[in-house]
């Protein structure tokens, strides 16, 4: 599907927003679904690469994409213009899904992690949730969209490795020091970042008995069941399941992360 | 345009197949087209028992290409026959089912079942599988076990046109060529995947957990058309070109070659509709080449 980038902004060192409008709406998204897009027309690099959808319309007329240049493919589109075109397909894959019964949701965020909650914290605050969101990065410059999750109406509060702004560690440690805070544990946790990050905030919830969705970052070659390239290991069982189809989002006690 | 081929008995509306492991079951791509505008596809490749396949990372992408260990994950015989046969069998077009096995035994069973197996239209022996008899070196590398393997699903295969699908990891592919047209194959795949590896320079380590993997891709697409060249000369039976396929003119020169048919694979993943695309720009390159049907393309390249 050709769309039309209608904006690129920079938001930090190597990071920028993409808004795009597709020639036909992509009809229905949901938080943590994702999209494959193809990084110019030659063959060089081969594959699309796996963007979550940010911000979007609930139709998929427009669509915003919060991406991290991470090598030639990342690269190649931090240089589009408005008006330019970019080819992609989706929206594929299984997004956060939150119960009706869970009053307060703990969101753990770092680096382009914030992506998929940029259009599902202010959804879960109008159901009348108590949200608190938590981002990490390493310095303040890198702390992303932090003014849309202030306007979104949850609780936020930041954390950067280096101390420049908030809590003075890892996004983890805060979460930690959050629980403590909290007079009831959350109903449930959702993260998604860095692989590592994930991990800690998946052990720290099963630690609590607070369920945790995590978005897994595998490569992927297709993004629609074709390849299985894609997989993750289930736990406790010799068998996988595709990132693409049943995830990215999956329940941290599922799968190995 | 008559894009109408007869592979080895299969009848294919166009000369545009989906290659192994590229296409799922089929089903996979139904969200993207209507199935009965290609040729046919060739299952992803089917075993006795179903197997998880390999551990991850699985996949590395490689310029203008990518390799994969996959590790021939599939369903499994009986759960692809009472799942996706019924499904499939709604569909109009060729449905080409590819496997192999760990063993002589396992090649042979399958191949019976598969024969027998209403809504096949042909089988696809895929025989870069390792043989755990032999050390785990692949069916399709040493040419007594290639001979041996192709007469025992030969014997069993009565109804259905069998095609083997080489290995390009080979010194003389022309010589497995004969071998397997002289042990009653109906036709050829060329080629598999080359193995292929990357290595992670800041982990110091390869990037596929299985070391190597096969590499596919336009990358490899003169490789394929050489292959396709030297088959053609060596033998009679019906070639698939496959290796890289992105574009009819792509599929112009595999069938100049020598291919009377092509299959697509990576490039499903790039474009999951390429193949209903190339259809229906096939016909307008064969006009430009002053061509009035495919078969009449065959092998052209080698001369009068
Ligand atoms: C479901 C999903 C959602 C995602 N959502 C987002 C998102 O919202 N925003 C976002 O920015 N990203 C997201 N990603 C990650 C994104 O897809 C990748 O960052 C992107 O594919 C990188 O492509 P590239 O061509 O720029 O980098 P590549 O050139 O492919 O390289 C990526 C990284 O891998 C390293 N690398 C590549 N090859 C090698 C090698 N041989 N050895 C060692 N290291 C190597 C590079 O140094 C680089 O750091 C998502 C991924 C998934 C699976
Ligand atoms: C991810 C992947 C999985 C594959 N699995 C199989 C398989 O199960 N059986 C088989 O015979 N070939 C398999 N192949 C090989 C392809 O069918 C094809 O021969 C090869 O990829 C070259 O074509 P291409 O360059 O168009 O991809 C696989 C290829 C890929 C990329
Ligand atoms: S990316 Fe191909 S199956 Fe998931």
């Amino acid at each position: 599907m050709q769309c039309t980038v209608t904006s690129i902004q920079s938001l930090a060192a190597g990071f920028f927003h993409l808004s795009l409008t597709p020639e036909k709406p992509l009809g229905p998204i949901t938080p943590g679904q994702f999209v494959m897009i193809r990084c110019g027309e030659s063959t060089d690099p081969l594959l699309r690469r796996p963007m979550s959808v940010a911000d979007f319309e609930a139709d998929g007329s427009r669509l915003g994409l919060l991406v991290q240049i991470a090598g030639r493919g990342t690269g190649t589109i931090s240089r589009l213009d408005k008006g330019d075109q970019l080819d992609l397909i989706g929206p594929f894959g299984q997004g956060y899904s939150v119960p009706p019964e869970a009053r307060t949701i703990v969101i753990v965020a770092g680096g382009t992690g914030v992506a998929p909650f940029m259009t599902l914290t202010p959804t879960l605050v109008s159901q009348g949730k108590d949200v608190h969101v938590l981002l990490g990065a390493r310095t303040k410059e890198l702390l992303l969209m932090e003014e849309w999750f202030l306007h979104a109406g949850a609780s936020l509060h930041v954390a950067t490795d280096d101390g420049s702004k908030g809590f003075d560690g890892l996004v983890t440690a805060l979460m930690m020091e959050r629980l403590d805070h909290m007079e009831e544990p959350p109903d449930m946790a959702l993260a998604c970042g860095p692989a590592g990050m994930m991990r800690a905030v998946a052990a720290l919830a099963e630690h609590n008995n607070i369920p945790c969705q995590v978005s897994l970052e595998n490569s992927m070659a297709c993004g629609f069941g074709a390849c299985l390239g894609c997989v993750a290991h289930v736990r406790g069982e010799k068998r996988y399941v595709t990132v693409c189809r049943k995830g990215p989002v999956f329940d941290s006690r599922e799968v190995l992360i | 345009m008559d894009l109408n081929v007869d592979f080895a008995g299969i009848k294919l509306k166009n000369p545009l197949v989906g290659a192994s492991g590229t296409f799922g079951y089929g089903l996979t791509y139904e969200k993207f087209f209507d199935l009965s505008l290609i040729g046919g596809f060739c299952t992803k490749g089917l075993s006795m028992k179903p197997r998880e396949g390999n551990p991850t990372p699985r996949i590395c992408e490689t310029p203008s290409g990518m390799l994969n260990a996959i590790g021939l994950q599939n369903v499994g015989y009986e759960k692809f026959a009472t799942k996706k046969m019924p499904k499939l069998r709604k569909i109009s077009t060729a449905v080409i089912a590819n496997f192999f096995g760990e063993t002589m035994e396992e090649y042979i069973e399958l191949a019976a079942k598969l024969d027998a197996l209403e809504g096949i239209h042909g089988l696809e022996m895929n025989i870069s599988c390792p043989n755990v008899e032999k050390g785990g070196a692949a069916f399709g590398t040493d040419i007594r076990v290639t001979e041996a393997v192709v007469k025992g699903c030969r014997a069993v295969v009565k109804n259905k046109p069998l095609i083997v699908k080489l290995s390009p990891n080979v010194a003389d592919i022309a010589e497995f060529a004969r071998a397997c047209e002289g042990s009653g194959a109906d036709g050829l795949s060329v080629i598999n995947t080359l193995v292929g590896m990357a290595i992670d320079i800041k982990n110091r380590k390869p990037i596929l957990a299985n070391v190597t993997g096969g590499l596919s891709g336009p990358a490899i697409r003169p490789v394929a058309v050489r292959m396709v060249w030297q088959c053609y000369k060596a033998v009679k039976i019906p070639i698939f070109g496959i290796g890289g396929v992105a574009s009819a003119k792509d599929v112009v020169e595999f069938i100049m070659a020598g291919a009377s048919a092509v299959q697509v694979g990576t490039m499903n993943f790039v474009s999951p509709d390429i193949i209903p695309q190339l259809a229906e720009e096939l016909p307008e390159l064969l006009v430009r080449l002053g061509a009035a049907s495919v078969s009449e393309l065959v092998g052209v390249a080698h001369g009068g």
